[in-house]
């Protein structure tokens, strides 16, 4: 299996095309390793949404291919698209997009559930998470019960129940106070470093960028910097 | 999922439930109360007017000459009787004819009958509002119709003249007396039938012993086809029908009000599902996001659909249930008391051949199609919506 999860080739995204083009994503080439933990930054505009979106499969690019672990999504049919999202990307929006009439763990454990996973797997699957998220005697709240930081901890949970190839995540610190923000990234660090799972984050946040141990900043659609963060805190 | 989803909204949910049972209410108690109408017209029919099954001379039916008879009905009874399903043969003597009194004159049909047989087959003492009916040793009596009566200024006692033809077509006419008058559930027959003595009126067109229509009722209705069968094998040069055959429009009435009674169900239904594909698509706008959400997590259009689906069945099986059940409790119990609608008009009732009380019943046989409506309506208020809830772009619910 390659080393690269997500790998881009110079891909853009223009809107309005046939009138006064504005281009949201110019030429970005990208290769994202598996295990890395990075964030997409830059001011308001600059894309790092859009090129969320492109990478998610939630959009298409008008130029360019991207590859997940391989299979070039731009040219999947939209259903197929659908089966790739499901088995091989997690996601953790911004505002934490719970189902409010399930609890924690059903919210958690809806995409095995499309999956088609068995009652026993999703039931060791979800322990193990909310072990990991420390939330298990939350697990059969609603979402109207939980805090801000709790609910965006279930949707890490649910964004990793399937064992993606990889999470995007935009904007998961910015409706969260200090607390639970720093929480949410210790728990995402610790999945990063423990089971190798690759995040992508789109963050305005200082704190997330801090965490990061690569920053790819955007501006006007276009990568300005990639810089690769020394690990001080890595274990030898 | 679908089944909390419709418990978002509570209030929203309920009040469509409610009108969702309401309106099953309604249409139950629509078909319950038409199934009723229709039972109580073919009991009139059966029970007061035509039998199970009436014999004829085959040209009577069509020449209505008094001349045709159906020969020695002494032997044809002997010969009927040997059928196990029949109860009950009746003889009747039947000519059309004039009456005169000082007020006018109307045209009648004169119909001769033995009392003994004729008070079991077509209800006629019961039908008696005053006098006493054919009373033996007294001659020349006449059982009227209460409208008839009305129309001619009749009373008990007072006399009226019957002018027909006989056998050899001489006009006989021959003076009766009022006896009694009564009143059916038909207002147009009260109006033109009047009984008399069988003896009497067939001594006058000069048939003595001899009849126009052997009236036949049955142990059970469900016999009907299986006895006329036998009656036609065994008598062959006679005219055989059974009530649909000599009520066609009866038959006609069943077939038509069943169907105006699905053609109701389907407006009133039709009515709720804009109610239903409101609140679905209430529901989808507020959900936009979080159906873009999970179309975004890997849902398939196929699920989606499924869901939206689910919730507007659910929506409208929650209410059916409550208001088919409410309609067939207040069938049930009208069923047994009865439901009094002279307050309609008693006259336009009768009319139409209808009694006033009427014993409506919702038949188990019509819960499928009823429930086939609901379903249907189900599955067509959720299309729009469910279109809606696949045809959104993650992307852009999501932005929402």
């Amino acid at each position: 299996m390659s080393d690269i999860v997500i790998d881009t080739h110079n891909i853009s995204r223009v809107y309005n095309p046939t009138t006064i083009p504005i281009y949201a994503i110019r030429n970005v080439h990208l290769h994202i390793k598996r295990g890395e933990f990075t964030a997409l930054v830059g001011p308001s505009g600059s894309g790092k949404t859009t090129l969320l979106n492109l990478i998610g499969g939630l959009d298409k690019p008008d130029e360019g291919q991207i590859f997940i672990n391989g299979t070039d999504i731009t040219t999947l049919s939209p259903g197929k698209l659908i089966d790739f999202r499901l088995h091989n990307i997690g996601f953790v929006f911004q505002s934490f997009n719970l189902i409010p009439v399930l609890t924690a763990r059903e919210n958690a454990e809806f995409i095995m559930l499309l999956q088609g996973k068995s009652k026993a797997e999703r039931g060791t699957r979800m322990k193990q998470l909310f072990n990991q998220i420390d939330l298990e005697d939350k697990m059969d709240s609603r979402p109207g019960e939980l805090s801000g930081g709790q609910q965006q901890r279930v949707a890490v949970a649910r964004a990793l129940a399937s064992k993606p190839q990889f999470v995007l995540a935009d904007e998961p610190t910015a409706n969260l106070d200090s607390k639970s923000a720093s929480n949410l990234l210790d728990i995402m660090d610790k999945l990063n470093r423990e089971e190798n799972i690759t995040f992508l984050f789109s963050t305005h946040d200082q704190r997330v960028i801090d965490r990061a141990r690569r920053v790819i900043t955007l501006v006007d659609g276009q990568v300005a910097t990639d810089t690769n963060v020394i690990d001080t805190s890595a274990p030898h | 999922m679908a089944w909390r989803n419709i418990w978002r909204n509570k209030t929203r949910s309920l009040v469509i439930m409610v009108s969702i049972a309401l309106g099953m209410f309604a249409g139950v108690a629509v078909l319950a109360l038409y199934e009723g109408m229709m039972v109580s017209r073919i009991r009139t029919v059966i029970d007061e007017e035509t039998g199970h099954i009436q014999i004829h001379h085959p040209k009577f039916s069509e020449e209505s000459e008094t001349k045709y008879t159906i020969g020695n009905s002494r032997d044809l009874i002997q010969k009927i009787k040997t059928i196990p399903e029949i109860t009950l043969i009746n003889q009747r003597q039947l000519v059309n004819g004039m009456l005169s009194t000082p007020t006018g004159t109307a045209g009648v049909q004169i119909i001769g009958v033995d009392t003994l047989t004729e008070y079991d087959f077509s209800s006629l003492k019961q039908k008696i509002r005053e006098g006493n009916g054919l009373v033996p040793d007294k001659h020349h009596q006449a059982i009227i119709g209460m409208k008839l009566a009305a129309k001619m200024k009749l009373r008990i006692g007072s006399k009226l003249v019957l002018m027909f033809n006989d056998t050899t077509n001489d006009l006989v006419t021959a003076a009766f007396r009022v006896s009694a008058i009564y009143r059916s559930t038909n207002a147009p027959l009260d109006e033109r039938l009047i009984y008399v003595s069988r003896d009497e009126l067939g001594e006058l067109i000069g048939l003595a012993g001899q009849c126009h229509q052997l009236g036949i009722k049955l142990r059970d209705d469900k016999d009907v086809e299986a006895a006329a069968r036998k009656l036609k094998s065994m008598l062959p040069g006679l005219k055989v029908q059974t009530w649909k055959d000599i009520s066609p429009e009866t038959e006609f009435m069943v077939r038509t009000v069943d169907t105006y009674s699905y053609i109701i169900m389907i407006i009133i239904m039709t009515a709720l599902a804009f109610g239903i594909l409101n609140t679905m698509l209430m529901a989808i706008m507020e959900r936009t996001r979080e159906i873009g959400m999970i179309a975004a997590l890997g849902t398939s259009r196929k699920r989606i659909f499924l869901l939206v689906l689910l919730e507007t069945a659910f929506l409208t099986l929650a209410g059916a249930p409550a208001g088919i059940l409410a309609g067939w409790l207040t069938a049930n119990y009208f069923h047994k008391t009865g439901l009094d609608l002279s307050g309609m008009g008693e006259e336009m009732m009768s009319n139409f051949g209808f009694r006033t009380l009427i014993y409506p019943e919702f038949p188990a046989e019509k819960l499928i199609p009823v429930l086939t409506i609901v379903v249907i309506t189900a599955f067509l208020s959720s299309l729009l919506p469910a279109m809606k809830a696949i045809r959104m772009k993650p992307i852009d619910a999501l932005r929402n």
